[in-house]
């Protein structure tokens, strides 16, 4: 698994970003120049790499600097560690802003805290270093609970770095009438909002999601978002509360969510309320894949794009696998010793690391 | 109590009625609903119904009602972008077809192919457009007749646009190693006539058993060299004389070509002066209707699955929001928009036909000229006219959210643009196709099926596009 922590060793004091260089030319002329916030590699031992900070020295162990390069990190020198912030190989980088959740959905990754610590300055200095073109993700807990520190993030880095893209999970219950100014005066094809509908049916999206009124008040977000001409991709996890309805949600948002770039319908991952819950929601898609079929045919002839993700491809048929890209992050991607033959492992998403292979799909073969 | 959006009807069968919304929603439903919809007496299950099926609002801007907007929004076309230029460079031809539809110039005649002022003047033209990407079609005439001017405007548009693509419309005729040559490049594409088998070929076009054999013979070659993606052709039909349907299909698969864009001779320049008798709009809203029939048999029994273009298009149009690739299809339907057409003399067209009915001096339906550029009053005048919303007779059609407009053909057949819509070509053909449209997508057969997932691009037909209310 890739690291997302460092072991670190430096003066002791207040947390701080740093952006790591090696001895090669990183900087390039849209992010450009040497900013107080870089670091160059000095000197590299057997376990360890000395970079010299405007913090003063900082030693990170058991790392390759060349693996590091470019990368952006939070460093917490009480706690001895470094947060990989932005890493710089990787197109999967997240800022988790908050743990904080107003839901509390039966399948969650991770869990909601009551705890929060105020990171937006850091993470704003963070996505101002990142490399050109990259897409940042922004997770939580539920990242509109800050509105204002997350809009005025969003106003300043794509003014200052027209060039990144942002992709924001939110459950959408906090979108109102007065944030359409915000809203449109963003740029539009550099966010793409990911937000959870589990069924047509309000009852059954409001127990999942663990809130009355979320389905309600999701509504109301989306018809927001459409005015404002947001880009919105709508994700479903497919568990077996919801798989039956998923023709009915399919139809619905045919009608009433034709706006959105993207539908994804997505497998569970085994971790959180995921895993403690696995046996009431685990869908086996390789013994039935009918509803998902169904759904997908539905909106695809209406013009509205579906895709499927976390999926593993041998559990998929034939005809709908050009459709699931490889969406595990590479970070938590594993391949069981069954895939070592499969002619398809390089584009497969393959399997959460904590995937339990033996409560797992009945089909998973070597294709 | 919801707000219904306006709801128009059409007999599907005996039995039941198509509904359809502005925004292109449709269900089948029956007469009893059209009483109760008519006469405000609707049930609890009709309103749920009209709900979930996103005919309905509760509160303005509320979602449904966003939706709504959206999915209206995007059935109208925008203008865009000049990107498509159509050049004819000569008017000149070496064959004399029997339903010309272009108005040709014997090969040997002098003053039909543009002069230095309109080459330089088409060239500053193109080098003026806002687009980073530029379709060429060169049209003729015979267009290979001048592979000089040909050559001269592909590579300007190669040294000027970041991206350029070029097809040749051309009858096959005479080829030699420049020809050839020039079309070998990969930004390059051939689109040719084929009218079927090879004795409506030679009636209608090349008239002599040598000329045929030529043209087949350099069809072939254009596949084995070229490869059949970039060689398309299609099939001009004389509804009273028609190709065997199934040796055209064996003709066209043959060539690797699996999308047919069935044409009817049109009254467009020349092939006017063969004035057909009776109801030709019937006789080719027949054949076309048993063409799709003989097509889905086809496909069933061969599995190797062939489209009529247009018939593909307006299944997708009735299916999906923006889908307005075909002009046919487009409304409003803006001139002078995305595309143009740049004459043998340097005269601008809005499109085509209007080319060709200027041509013969019906009426003047150009639009400036490449030394002066754009008439933008006169294409505003024919704008105008160019959108079927407010139109008295469409604005009670089913099909009105689905369909078109086409101002040129109703002045070139009518002489007006306010002749009552069921009356004219245009409205008829469509009529006809977007019924046939209803009827395959209500038919619950799997022949037909598989057939409609394959021209609308899926693994399986939802069957829930088939909605049905009772």
């Amino acid at each position: 698994m890739i690291p997302l922590r460092l072991k670190i060793a430096t003066q002791r004091g207040e947390p701080f970003i740093v952006r790591l260089n090696d001895d090669r030319h990183f900087l390039d002329a849209t992010y450009g120049r040497m900013t107080a916030f870089d670091a160059q590699l000095e000197d590299v031992t057997a376990n360890a790499a000395l970079y010299a900070t405007n913090h003063g020295p900082l030693h990170i162990y058991d790392t390759d600097p060349t693996e590091t390069h470019g990368d952006v990190l939070f460093v917490v020198p009480d706690r001895k560690i470094a947060h990989r912030f932005i890493r710089a190989n990787s197109r999967h980088n997240t800022f988790l802003v908050t743990e904080r959740c107003d839901q509390l959905c039966v399948m969650c990754s991770q869990p909601p805290k009551e705890n929060h610590t105020d990171m937006f300055p850091h993470f704003e200095a963070a996505a101002l270093l990142t490399e050109t073109g990259k897409t940042i993700g922004i997770s939580g807990g539920e990242p509109l609970l800050y509105k204002d520190e997350l809009f005025g993030l969003l106003e300043r880095v794509l003014t200052a770095r027209p060039d990144l893209r942002f992709h924001i999970l939110t459950n959408g219950q906090h979108f109102c009438e007065e944030d359409a100014g915000a809203l449109s005066a963003l740029p539009r094809d550099s966010i793409l909002w990911g937000i959870p509908l589990y069924s047509h049916k309000s009852a059954t999206h409001d127990e999942i999601v663990g809130k009355q009124g979320a389905h309600g008040r999701l509504m109301q977000s989306l018809a927001i978002l459409a005015r404002t001409g947001s880009a919105i991709e709508l994700r479903t996890v497919v568990m077996q509360p919801n798989a039956a309805q998923l023709p009915s949600l399919a139809r619905f948002i045919s009608s009433h969510v034709p706006f959105i770039s993207v539908w994804a319908i997505m497998q569970l991952e085994n971790i959180g309320y995921g895993r403690q819950n696995w046996d009431q929601l685990f869908f086996d898609n390789s013994v039935d894949f009918a509803p998902i079929a169904s759904a997908m045919n539905l909106v695809r002839a209406r013009g509205i794009e579906a895709r499927l993700y976390n999926f593993p491809l041998c559990t998929v048929p034939f005809e709908y696998r050009e459709l699931a890209p490889q969406t595990i992050s590479d970070w938590k991607r594993a391949y069981p010793d069954i895939c070592e033959p499969c002619s398809m492992k390089t584009e497969c998403s393959g399997f959460f690391e904590w995937h339990p292979h033996n409560k797992s799909y009945e089909g998973v073969r070597p294709i | 109590m919801n707000q219904i959006w306006p709801l128009k009807f059409r007999s599907l069968d005996a039995s039941s009625l198509l509904f359809a919304d502005d925004a292109g929603g449709y269900f089948r439903s029956d007469n009893e609903f059209l009483d109760r919809y008519a006469s405000d007496v609707l049930f609890q299950s009709d309103h749920v119904f009209l709900s979930d099926n996103g005919h309905s609002y509760s509160t303005e801007d509320d979602l449904a009602f966003t939706s709504f907007a959206f999915r209206w929004t995007r059935r109208q076309s925008v203008q865009k972008k000049l990107s498509y230029i159509i050049l004819v460079p000569t008017l000149r031809c070496n064959l004399t077809c029997t339903y010309c539809q272009v108005s040709r110039a014997p090969e040997a005649a002098k003053g039909f192919d543009w002069s230095d002022e309109t080459l330089a003047g088409t060239i500053s033209f193109l080098d003026a457009l806002e687009t980073a990407d530029i379709k060429i079609e060169f049209q003729g005439g015979e267009p290979l007749l001048r592979l000089d001017l040909l050559d001269k405007i592909r590579a300007f548009c190669r040294s000027r646009f970041k991206q350029s693509q070029f097809v040749v419309c051309t009858n096959l005729q005479r080829l030699g190693p420049n020809e050839w040559n020039f079309l070998d490049a990969d930004d390059t594409f051939v689109s040719t006539s084929l009218d079927g088998d090879f004795a409506t070929h030679q009636r209608q076009r090349t008239s002599d058993a040598d000329k045929t054999k030529t043209f087949f013979a350099n069809l072939e070659e254009a596949v084995r060299r070229l490869g059949s993606n970039k060689v398309s052709a299609l099939p001009t039909i004389d509804v009273d004389d028609p190709p065997d349907v199934e040796m055209l299909l064996d003709n066209f698969e043959h060539f690797g070509l699996r999308s047919i864009y069935l044409r009817p001779i049109n009254h467009h320049g020349f092939a006017r002066k063969l004035k057909p008798q009776g109801d030709v709009a019937a006789r080719w809203n027949s054949f076309h209707a048993q063409f799709i029939e003989t097509l889905i048999k086809r496909n069933a029994r061969t599995g190797n699955f062939m489209e009529e273009y247009y018939f593909s298009q307006c299944l997708k149009r009735v299916l999906r929001s923006g889908a307005d690739n075909h002009v046919d299809l487009r409304n409003p339907n803006f001139f002078a928009s995305d595309y143009i057409v740049v004459d043998h003399d340097g005269v601008f067209y809005p499109t085509d036909e209007a080319r060709m009915l200027s041509r013969i001096g019906r009426v003047d339906l150009s639009v400036g000229r490449v030394a002066t550029g754009i008439d933008q009053e006169k294409v505003a005048m024919l704008n105008g006219s160019s959108l079927n919303n407010f139109d008295p007779d469409c604005i009670h059609c089913a099909y009105q959210p689905f369909c078109g407009s086409d101002v040129v053909d109703d002045i070139s057949r009518y002489g007006r643009v306010d002749i009552p819509r069921h009356e004219t070509w245009f409205c008829r053909r469509q009529t006809s196709i977007f019924d046939k449209v209803f009827e395959l997508i209500y038919r619950d057969d799997p022949a037909t099926q598989k057939s409609l997932v394959h021209w609308i691009g899926l693994p399986a037909w939802p069957q829930e596009l088939a909605m049905v209310h009772r």
